[in-house]
């Protein structure tokens, strides 16, 4: 495997990045004449300097396009920085030591204005501006939401109101980003290696902040060591290395450091609900008013996470009064990046607490109140109020497998023993719905992607695809898909992804879409050719078409194996007697196909709802937690999931998916967060002795079980994996947590559930009982 | 203005004899990937803390960015390169992640293998607790762990087949012609698969 930081060219310097110390400044001047003298440095550059040869960076996801406020992002802060973090200045040494130390003399006068950090403070009207010419510091406010609240909650039995703070975390590969330039100053063009999800729309937007062609960038995208949505594109560093090549005149690398991955934000929002409902259990009307702090506005396509979290409410609950308003704000933390889950995450966490909230107040089961508010098999396609039009599943049959695998009663029973000896057991269920696939109109967040499949003369496969892979083995399953109807091994197989000049035009990898989408249109492309090898081999077998079968590198008769060709033979024939055996059959073989989903619909329906989803995914979680009421830590001791993510082409890659999402939520729920010094604005996690991860001694074995009920949408029935398991798996060992303690009934409104949260929830929940 | 002057070390790597000169500055990690352009050893955070970059040095499992490339000198270091004992063939422990699942991106796997070499050369039979603890201190953001365990698991069981066929074979050594002994060797394979 060669990843980016493996790639040396001849002559390659190492770019250096200055970034800014302030959340907020006018930068009043730089001086370089000190870095340019260093040791080993060649070239230098400052944001003013770069704007003379750049525009600013297109947004991923623009938010005009929905009607919100847009600023321009550049590769060097121009005039004032944002947030703290912020590249400033750059340059070019012969090695990483060099470039390291030439930083440290760059001298940058700064004049620091006010800041702010916290999401609902940037919503006050006298909350310091990032942005001059924005009168506020709102990216855009979008409602969704269908029926008749307001009379809903009226007339509902019950009514509870709560609130949850979901934390800044983010994804963390352990592979860091990188990315190499290389311009060739002769044909006047510029080859971009980088650890990239997207390589295709990548190029795009090289060439607009670059001012150059398309034809002029190619983008080769080596092996990556884990994404996570963190490497899709709008980063400043990539357009910038790329400057510093030309104007160095040398082929220049830039890898991130940890301290730079952590400043990479996602998922922070403020939750405010309100839920009505009857004795029964069964929902009526639900209201969810959050805000998003996004940091500053990057043009990554972080914010729109977002927006998606408001669509998908109320995820698979057939509620059908629904009021949601998303804000999202900008401050002056770093910018966000799509982070896995883009969004449904945050639905689903915040959904099934209401559930169980829902539960606890009425005293009655959670599994119990899923099942009464679960959109029911024969519902489907169903239309949630968010737009989403869901294709299928079994969220009931799911459910129950879930209960039966974790052995729910006698989980209970254990749970009561152990409360006689003062120790606090709990089990969370969490349902968990995932729209996989996605295409946002007007961006090149695509639904659709192409592959081609060529064979040789001598049998050979190659198939050439759109889509790329993060190391999640979709290469592999894609070649299955192939080899499996082109009846040869793996062998004489292949796959070429993510270079921009020898694969087709592709959207690349996220929205768990690899697979529906680049996996169909291998399958597309391959159904082709084999009608060619079909044809001729039914020639040379001189047997009817429909009596060839394909197998193991073989072409048979059907009605008598023992007459058999080798495919590689079929394919020589047909590229040699094109005008005798192969007559009518044209040559190559080779095709490219595209596989379009069903079911997305890109212009409003007459609500003004769009789905952006061919299909949605499903998995029950279930996790069983022990929590020490002296030290407030979780122990998570079992963990269940039940999954339905439609055809499976692989088992072993879908389950290892979902056991690292997984492990993920599980940070989510129990550690992970990134935290800013409320003083200076200064993201304090910078490592990962303070930004903490799961580690293996941290989870149990992941028990998987498959549901299958296969997309009718897409044409293999396959439903995309990869995304889901963060959301459910945060909210299972959230709600597990709130079980263990509902002997104390507590609730507790942030995340994550740390030991120092859970201590601190239960130190002043006795105080407050003592009273 | 210093300059970095370099230093000349001499080190064992993989077996082979290198002499370098290298930055005063530089870490173990860089040196062993840019000096010697090891690369399949990585480097995830350079603070001691993902185990990416782990290597033997002087048989011992270290974390290579921690260390100086100059402290190194007259070592002998091991890296993912020289992990199997051939160039054709993965070792028990390499064919057991890739039978188990044991990666997707492959970042992390360098260190996972020599942390479960380390392992099981001290306790050949783990439990499930003890294969976790012995790579706490390597970060893997793509398997929730799930395939790593079930892979040391795994390499567990076949290194000690592998050991138990050894020693059989050394007790009938003295018995079997020498075709025989292939014979039974590849007999025993078989019936394995
Ligand atoms: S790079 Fe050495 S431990 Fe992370
Ligand atoms: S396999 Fe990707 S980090 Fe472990």
């Amino acid at each position: 495997m060669v990843y980016i930081d493996d790639i040396r060219l001849p002559n390659m310097h190492f770019a250096g990045i200055l970034r800014s110390p302030h959340p907020h400044a006018r930068i009043v001047s730089i001086d370089l004449t000190r870095a340019r003298r260093a040791e080993g440095v060649e070239f230098a550059l400052t944001g003013a300097e770069a704007a003379e040869h750049t525009d600013p960076i297109p947004h991923f996801i623009s938010p005009l396009a929905f009607g919100g406020k847009s600023t321009d992002v550049r590769c060097l802060a121009l005039g004032k920085v944002v947030y703290a973090g912020e590249p400033v200045a750059a340059v070019v040494a012969d090695s990483r030591q060099n470039a390291e130390a030439a930083i440290e003399l760059i001298d940058v006068e700064y004049e620091p204005l006010p800041f702010v950090i916290d999401g609902d403070e940037a919503l006050a009207a006298d909350a310091p501006r990032l942005y001059e010419d924005w009168d506020d510091n709102v990216v855009i406010q979008i409602p969704f939401g269908g029926g008749d609240p307001a009379a809903a909650f009226a007339d509902a039995e019950h009514v509870i109101e709560d609130e949850l703070q979901i934390q800044r975390y983010s994804t963390q590969p352990i592979e860091p980003r990188g990315y190499i330039a290389d311009w060739d100053k002769s044909a006047r063009s510029y080859t971009f290696y980088g650890a990239s999800q997207n390589p295709h729309p990548l190029k795009w937007v090289l060439s607009r902040a670059l001012r150059v062609k398309e034809s002029q960038v190619r983008v080769i995208a080596p092996a990556v060591g884990g994404a996570f949505g963190l490497k899709m594109h709008g980063h400043p560093e990539e357009s910038l290395v790329c400057l510093l090549s030309r104007l160095s005149g040398k082929p220049v690398k830039w890898i991130e450091d940890r301290s730079e991955t952590l400043l990479i934000g996602a998922r922070e929002q403020t939750h405010r609900f309100k839920v009505g409902f009857n004795s029964q259990g069964k929902i009526s009307a639900l209201k969810d008013h959050f805000v998003a702090n996004v940091g500053a506005l990057g043009a990554p396509p972080g914010w729109g996470m977002a927006f998606l979290t408001g669509m998908s409410i109320p995820t698979g609950y057939k509620i059908e009064n629904v009021d949601v308003l998303v804000t999202v704000a900008t401050t002056n933390k770093s910018p966000w990046n799509a982070a896995r889950g883009y969004g449904k995450e945050a639905t689903n966490l915040v959904m099934e607490r209401i559930i169980d909230l829902v539960a606890r107040s009425l005293d009655m089961d959670p599994v119990e109140v899923r099942r009464r508010n679960l959109i029911e098999s024969h519902e489907f396609p169903y239309k949630t109020t968010g737009g989403l039009n869901i294709d299928s599943g079994d969220y009931h049959a799911a459910l129950d497998k879930a209960v039966e695998m974790i052995g729910l009663d006698d989980v209970r029973a254990e749970q009561m023993r152990l409360l006689q000896e003062g120790r606090h057991l709990g089990v969370g269920f969490a349902f968990e719905l995932t729209p996989e696939s996605g295409d946002i109109p007007g961006t090149l967040v695509g639904g659709f992607d192409t592959s081609t499949v060529k064979m040789s003369p001598s049998g050979e496969v190659t198939v050439l695809t759109g889509v790329t892979t993060p190391g999640g083995g979709n290469d592999t399953s894609i070649l299955q898909i192939v080899v499996d109807e082109l009846g040869v091994t793996m062998a004489d197989a292949s796959i070429l992804q993510g270079d921009t000049l020898t694969t087709p035009y592709g959207f690349g990898n996220y929205s768990g879409r690899s697979m529906v989408t680049g996996g169909n249109a291998a399958y597309l492309a391959a159904c082709d050719i084999r009608v060619k090898l079909v044809e001729v081999a039914s020639r040379i077998l001189e047997t009817d078409n429909t009596d060839v079968e394909l197998g193991g590198g073989f072409a048979r008769r059907i009605s008598d194996p023992s007459r058999s060709i080798p495919i590689a033979d079929v394919a020589y024939t047909i590229y040699t007697l094109a005008f005798a055996t192969a007559t009518g059959v044209e040559p190559p073989l080779e095709s490219t196909r595209t596989y379009l989903p069903g079911n997305i619909q890109q212009t409003p329906d007459a609500d003004g709802r769009i789905n952006i989803y061919p299909t949605y995914s499903n998995a029950v979680h279930v996790a069983i937690v022990e929590v020490d009421i002296e030290t407030g830590k979780v122990d998570l001791q079992r963990y269940g999931v039940v999954h339905d993510c439609g055809t499976i082409i692989n088992p072993r890659f879908v389950e290892g998916q979902m056991e690292g999402a997984i492990a993920m939520g599980v940070g989510a729920a129990l550690m992970e967060h990134s935290i800013h010094d409320p003083e200076t604005g200064v993201l304090t996690t910078n490592g990962f002795k303070s930004y903490l991860m799961p580690r293996a001694s941290d989870l149990p074995m992941i028990e998987t079980m498959h549901q299958v009920t296969p997309s009718p949408y897409t044409a293999l029935g396959l439903k995309g994996a990869g995304e889901a398991g963060i959301g459910g798996a945060q909210a299972a060992v959230s709600n597990a947590v709130h079980n263990a303690l509902a002997p104390l009934d507590i609730t507790i409104r942030k995340m994550p559930l740390s030991p120092g949260t859970v201590l601190h929830a239960i130190k002043y929940r006795e105080k407050e009982l003592k009273k | 203005m210093t300059t970095h002057e370099g230093v000349g070390i001499n080190v064992t790597v993989n077996g082979e004899s290198r002499d370098a000169i290298i930055d005063v500055r530089e870490t173990l990690v860089d040196f062993i990937r840019v000096d010697l352009g090891l690369t399949g050893t990585h480097v995830g955070c350079r603070t001691g803390d993902c185990g990416a970059c782990t290597v033997t040095v002087d048989g011992e499992v270290v974390k290579s960015c921690l260390a100086l490339g100059v402290s190194a000198d007259k070592a002998e270091i091991r890296t993912i390169e020289g992990f199997a004992e051939s160039s054709e063939h993965l070792s028990i422990i390499q064919t057991a992640f890739w039978e188990e699942f044991g990666f997707q991106c492959g970042y992390c796997l360098p260190g996972m293998l020599f942390c479960t070499e380390e392992l099981l050369k001290k306790n050949p039979d783990p439990s499930e607790a003890e294969i976790r603890e012995a790579i706490d201190g390597n970060l893997c953001r793509c398997t929730g762990y799930h395939g790593i365990i079930r892979a040391v698991r795994r390499a567990a069981e076949e290194t000690s087949q592998a050991q138990r066929e050894k020693d059989e074979l050394r007790d009938e050594e003295v018995w079997a012609r020498p075709g025989e002994r292939v014979d039974r060797a590849l007999r025993g394979r078989e019936s394995e698969s």
